[in-house]
């Protein structure tokens, strides 16, 4: 498994799950429900403001685990964890899990 | 298809909530629910809250609390959440509060029910048990422990049968944490193995997403842990008020972590129980409908109405015979009629019988606000106004147009409140009464010491932030720190440390949230015996059961609360009295003491019945004209003390006129310089109109009672004076002031008074009716005014040692030490065999040669000099109660050895009482000197506490054993003077201004006495103690703080505005010996104040000016003068104006 943070485009569906990826120039698709949570955030460490009324996104951040085939080319299954900050709105890429991607 | 919160925690859960009530109710109306609930941990606390704002949102509400699980040591196992069961005529609802009641009632402090309990409260059948995420069960399986988790559901399910409900909450937290979708998924299996159904919640905290990060502070408070160190805080911020769709989807998620059927079916109980809790306000709790007790209580063998008509035309002859019978029956037949009409008969009568109770002890008892206009009142003894004299309106009190009870306060002698409060509990009966709490939110100063410590900011910069916050809400901290200069170095820090800018976010984001509740200062809930039914209760500090409900809660649960205030001035009222009775035990002698021409009001045993001192003494008159009316009920202050020299009262009614005057809203809005002007005749009086002259002359024209406001809407619409008051409560409030309006100029035209005539009222009646005050109020606080004035004038020594007694002032004690040698009264020093634990007059045989006071006395009351004022041990710095009562019980001493053997004082009180001469008297050979020098080298403790004598035991004399060597030293009278001030907060020998006199010898200091004779606009110096700090909200924003100094011979009052305060920064607030530069300002013939330019830290001596100071070129002078009310009128209005009184809590008009 490796660990990165590294921008991701993730479109989404009226009720806010994932439909399809952009990632590194490819475009991809979901092959399976995806996962969701909420990890929490250490805002404390991480903040230099918390004014009230700043939002969502501040305490937690929202994660989805997704399982992966690009659109074109390889039919490989990619499972990656990317994360969602409400904040600034931007997807981010957490994980991607090695063995999941080999045994599908 | 819409989803109900069963599980939801307001701000009123303490520490652990966020959002209030009504946003909750708006959120989840918005939402599109038909229902909510509101479940508070550990109570009902926002209870009524709710159900309003569920109310006015046209939402069902539903009741419960989230309770800790106890199991026998007390140690909390999880919670549960209870719901009441809704319609069924307050079953539910009274269960849920006497389960609640005891929950508080456990042995070891903390609140909670045992599985035992709950399963025989479960077994009404009126109470749900909610078990979900906070749950033992839950625990288990976060534990790993699926087995254990199994058998504490299996116990449940036994305990509880049908009235039992598996929560299930996700807050899709990461896997293995609390709330996550896995620990869901395997509490709603185990449900559906035992067959228990399952409803859908989601732990609501915070009413949107926003309020995830004030809970997590909000969670570090309560657990007294910084966020870095918190072990237990909310996995994430998901606990908020989720809509239905956001609802369904988690709940499709549940399903899909399980059986996909499931969901639907999660919803749909949720529902049913949400259909079966939701409760109808007025059927269930009773909602607006007054319960009063019992008739038997009270005493009664007739209906209530009969018997109160009975007894108030029985008072007539006895309070009313001198008045015209017509007005009388006149009044009456309309008072009784209204009370009749609404039904309140049984009220006044319960009133009635808790002043009787109090009377009874012989406690002093006065009715103060509205109350006062009433005849009825007056005539049940519960007021001491007749409102017959004073023209007051019994509308402002009571009226058809009214609903809810009436507000009746009695002011009760502070001392003896606790007594009385006890006496009712014991008369009326436990289940019958209640004291009532207050909530007690976060201010600034609480909320950044808690945001500090959560955030982990160093302890000492949160101490330095904290210190210099009493005066700003948290919310304007971020506009003081750029605006005010004694907080310019912090705010310069600030910029620098990144970190204070979050602390100040997260300071903001507490401030004025609940933090805990306590025993309100005077509220007594009077019901009939269903009163456990209808609140939960809790101990209080004192021990009596406290409502959980607040004083806004009160008329909307149909509770009747009375407001027992204990007012120090009436405690200190009483003693005067009984020390006057104390050193005069007979009628003539009263008399002869206190220059008492008239001695119809002194029994023959020499008590005083103040109630029938007449009121047009002419010596208090005189007393309270030359303005030394310290000590002198609500008329001591600086400001006061101005506006009585402007002023010069001449009869009871001026009183009542300068009470209602002296507020924030009449002095600022300039209605003072008017009336004076008219007064003193130097402007004929205007009116608004020749109509008005009958409501308005007795104030020359100036709107200044809610009476006048009353009287001026009925003559120019007619609507009659109970209507009036409806639309004057209404005036300054923005939404609703703009039909008044209409009204008032619609009606106004139709009567023919010309539009010139319409503006001008109108603009009187919404710029000053919002500040009016209530007469009645006024006449009922005019009161004691006028006795303390009348007892300081008749009996100085008696009154000054009430004063002491029970502080009730605005002034520190040690201002008195100075007022008493203005009053020619001397100090008797502390002494062993002559002090008490009580401050005694005494009588003086080595009489001083008899100086004329400065404050005036009554002619031909006693010369000053004969009698003075004994200081007692009970202010004396860490001298406990107890040591107070063995040493006087121990009295009289013969020697130290004595004192040692008998008093059992600790060793330290007994080095400070030698250090404060209290052993002086026993000395022989010896000085003061020498037996401090002896008591510090003594050994520690004689008899460890419990060989010592007990009160009034005596010990076996052992003789004169102490050996002091004496060394012929005496101590310095500075010295002597910063011990006093050290262990008795008293300068009683010298003044403290004393010692500084060296040290300003250069400067030509005037002192306050010789102030007066200084033409307006002089230049002085002047120096002193700080008495008072006051800083009065001003037009425009720009503050005006006012400081007065003492410095002996009297009372300097400083006005600091902006230039000068940020020429002396920060000692503006935190010295207390000030050296001052001012200006005189003459305000009356008998005031004068100084307008401050400068000022200096006596304790800095290498700052103080030198010599020449007045003289030099680069002292600062007076820029400009602002008047006050004038010139700045364009910047804030007085509506504006009004509103930030009452957002900064500056408006203290009555009832």
């Amino acid at each position: 498994m490796g660990m990165f943070t590294e921008s991701i485009e993730v479109a989404r569906a009226a009720n806010g799950m994932p439909l399809r990826v952009s990632w590194q120039g490819q475009d991809y698709r979901l092959v399976a429900e995806p996962q969701r949570w909420f990890e929490r955030r250490k805002w404390w460490d991480e903040n230099l403001r918390i004014p009230r009324g700043a939002g969502a996104g501040i305490a937690d951040y929202e994660m989805w685990r997704l399982q992966l085939v690009a659109v074109r080319g390889s039919s490989q299954v990619h499972s990656v964890d990317v994360s969602f900050d409400a904040q600034t709105e931007r997807w981010r890429l957490v994980r991607v899990h090695d063995s999941l991607a080999r045994s599908a | 298809m819409s989803f109900t919160h069963l599980n939801v925690s307001s701000s009123y859960s303490a520490h652990y909530g966020v959002s209030h009530p009504k946003q909750l109710a708006q959120a989840a109306k918005a939402q599109g629910a038909q229902m909510l609930a509101l479940t508070d941990r550990d109570g009902l606390y926002g209870t009524v809250k709710h159900v309003a704002a569920c109310m006015a949102e046209g939402l069902h509400p539903i009741l419960g609390v989230n309770l800790a699980v106890l199991d026998s040591h007390g140690e909390a196992q999880g919670r549960i959440v209870l719901l009441a069961r809704g319609r069924c005529n307050g079953a539910g609802y009274a269960a849920l509060c006497r389960a609640i009641t005891l929950a508080h009632g456990t042995s070891h402090g903390v609140p909670g029910l045992e599985a035992g309990q709950l399963a025989h409260l479960g077994a009404g059948g009126n109470l749900m048990v909610l078990l979900g995420g906070e749950s033992d069960v839950a625990r288990a399986i976060l534990k790993g422990n699926y087995a254990h988790a199994r058998a504490l559901l299996a116990n449940w399910k036994k305990r509880l049968g049908k009235m039992l409900r598996v929560e299930i909450t996700t807050h899709l937290s990461s896997p293995g944490s609390r709330y996550s979708l896995g620990e869901a998924g395997r509490l709603l299996r185990y449900a559906h193995e035992r067959e228990i159904k399952a409803v859908l919640s989601n732990a609501v905290r915070y009413v949107d997403p926003d309020g995830a990060v004030t809970a997590d502070i909000l969670d570090s408070a309560r657990a007294l842990h910084s966020l870095k160190n918190l072990d237990s805080c909310q996995p994430n911020g998901q606990g908020w008020l989720k809509t239905p769709q956001e609802m369904r989807q988690l709940a499709k998620e549940i399903g899909y972590a399980t059986e996909r059927s499931w969901a639907q079916q999660l919803l749909r109980e949720t529902e049913a129980l949400a259909e079966w809790a939701a409760a109808d306000p007025v059927a269930d709790l009773g909602w607006k409908k007054p319960v009063i007790p019992e008739a038997k209580v009270l005493g009664l063998d007739r209906p209530a109405m009969q018997e109160l008509t009975s007894r108030v035309y029985g008072a007539v002859p006895g309070l009313l015979g001198d008045a015209d019978p017509n007005l009388v029956e006149e009044c009456l037949a309309r008072e009784l009629g209204v009370i009749d009409r609404l039904d309140f008969a049984g009220y006044f009568l319960t009133v009635a019988e808790t002043v009787k109770l109090i009377t009874g002890m012989g406690i002093r008892v006065a009715a103060r606000g509205s109350g006062a206009s009433s005849l009825v009142n007056y005539l049940l003894g519960i007021s001491q106004v007749n409102p017959l004299t004073h023209d007051l309106v019994f509308e402002r009190f009571l009226s058809d147009t009214r609903t809810t009870l009436p507000d009746i306060d009695i002011d009760v002698e502070s001392a003896r409140r606790h007594e009385i409060y006890r006496e009712i509990f014991a008369n009326f009966g436990e289940e019958r009464v209640s004291l009532m709490s207050m909530q007690n939110a976060y201010r600034a100063r609480g909320a950044v010491r808690d945001a500090g410590a959560a955030l982990g900011v160093e302890q000492e910069q949160v101490d330095e932030i904290a210190k210099q916050l009493w005066r700003f809400s948290a919310s304007s901290f971020r506009e003081a720190l750029t605006e005010k200069p004694e907080l310019a170095a912090l705010a310069e820090r600030i910029t620098d440390d990144t970190q204070l800018d979050i602390l100040i976010d997260a300071t903001e984001r507490l401030d004025r949230l609940p933090r805990h509740i306590s025993m309100h200062p005077c509220g007594v809930i009077l019901s009939d015996a269903s009163l456990l039914d209808r609140t939960p209760v809790q101990p209080s500090g004192i021990g009596l059961q406290m409502s959980q409900f607040d004083k806004h809660d009160m008329d909307l649960m149909g509770l009747i609360k009375l407001d027992v205030l204990g007012v120090r001035m009436q405690s200190a009222i009483a003693y005067t009295l009984e020390e006057i009775a104390r050193m005069h035990t007979d009628k003539q002698s009263v008399a002869r003491a206190g220059g008492h021409v008239d001695d119809s009001y002194i029994s023959a045993a020499g008590a005083i019945d103040l109630s029938r001192v007449p009121l047009d003494d002419e010596p208090t008159f005189e007393l309270i004209r030359s303005t030394h009316t310290l000590g002198c009920f609500q008329i001591e202050s600086p400001g006061q003390r101005e506006l009585i020299g402007k002023l010069a009262p001449r009869e009871f009614n001026d009183l009542i006129i300068d009470i209602s005057l002296f507020r924030p809203g009449p002095m600022q809005s300039n209605m003072v310089k008017p009336y004076l002007e008219h007064r003193h005749g130097f402007a004929p009086a205007q009116y608004l109109h020749p109509d008005l002259i009958p409501a308005l002359a007795e104030t020359h024209g100036v709107t200044v009672f809610h009476e006048q406001v009353l009287r001026i809407l009925d003559v120019m619409t007619g609507c009659g004076l109970g209507m009036a008051d409806v639309y004057r409560r209404l005036l300054g409030n923005p939404d609703k002031e703009p039909a008044v309006e209409r009204y008032v100029r619609t009606e106004a035209t139709k009567r023919g008074y010309s539009q010139e005539t319409i503006d001008k009222v109108w603009e009187v009646l919404s710029g000053f009716g919002s500040f009016g005050f209530c007469k009645a109020h006024g006449a009922a606080f005019a009161v004691p005014t006028y006795h303390s004035a009348w007892l300081k004038a008749h009996h100085p020594e008696a009154f000054l040692a009430g004063i002491w007694e029970h502080d009730p002032g605005m002034y520190p004690k040690r201002l008195l030490v100075s007022e008493a040698r203005r009053m020619g009264i001397p100090i008797l020093p502390l002494d062993i065999n002559r002090s008490t634990g009580h401050y005694r007059v005494e009588r003086v045989f080595e009489s001083a040669p008899a100086k004329l006071p400065v404050v005036p006395r009554a002619p031909s009351s006693l010369r000053p000099g004969r009698y003075g004022v004994r200081l007692a041990f009970r202010d004396i710095h860490q001298m406990s109660e107890r040591e107070v009562e063995r040493l006087v019980a121990g009295q009289p001493y013969e020697h130290l050895a004595d004192v040692r053997a008998r008093a059992g004082l600790s060793r330290r009180t007994y080095q400070n009482l030698a250090a404060l001469g209290v052993f002086d008297s026993l000395l022989a050979g010896t000085s003061r000197a020498d037996t401090i020098a002896h008591t510090q080298s003594m050994a520690p403790s004689s008899l460890p506490a419990k060989y010592r004598p007990g009160p009034g035991q005596l010990a076996l004399d052992l003789g004169k054993i102490e050996h002091i060597k004496a060394t012929g030293t005496e101590l310095e009278p500075a010295e002597v003077v910063r011990t006093e001030l050290d262990l008795m907060h008293l300068d009683a020998s010298e003044h403290l201004i004393s010692s500084y006199r060296q040290r300003l010898a250069h400067l030509p200091i005037t002192q306050a006495a010789e102030l007066l004779q200084l033409r307006n606009g002089t230049e002085v110096l002047v120096a002193g103690v700080r008495v008072a700090t006051q800083t009065p909200p001003m037009r425009g924003g720009k503050r005006v703080v006012f400081i007065s100094v003492d410095d002996g011979t009297g009372c300097i009052d400083a006005t600091f505005f902006d230039d000068t305060q940020q020429r002396t920064g920060p000692l503006l607030f935190s010295t207390r010996m000030l050296l001052i530069h001012g200006v005189t300002r003459r305000t009356g013939p008998r005031g004068i104040s100084l307008q401050a330019l400068n000022a200096w830290d006596l304790h800095q001596p290498e700052t103080l000016p030198a010599a020449g100071y007045l003289e030099e070129q680069g002292r600062p002078q007076i820029s400009y003068r602002p008047k006050l009310g004038e010139g700045a009128r364009s910047i804030e209005s007085v509506g504006e104006l009004a509103k930030r009184m009452e957002a900064e809590g500056l408006d203290q008009r009555g009832a």
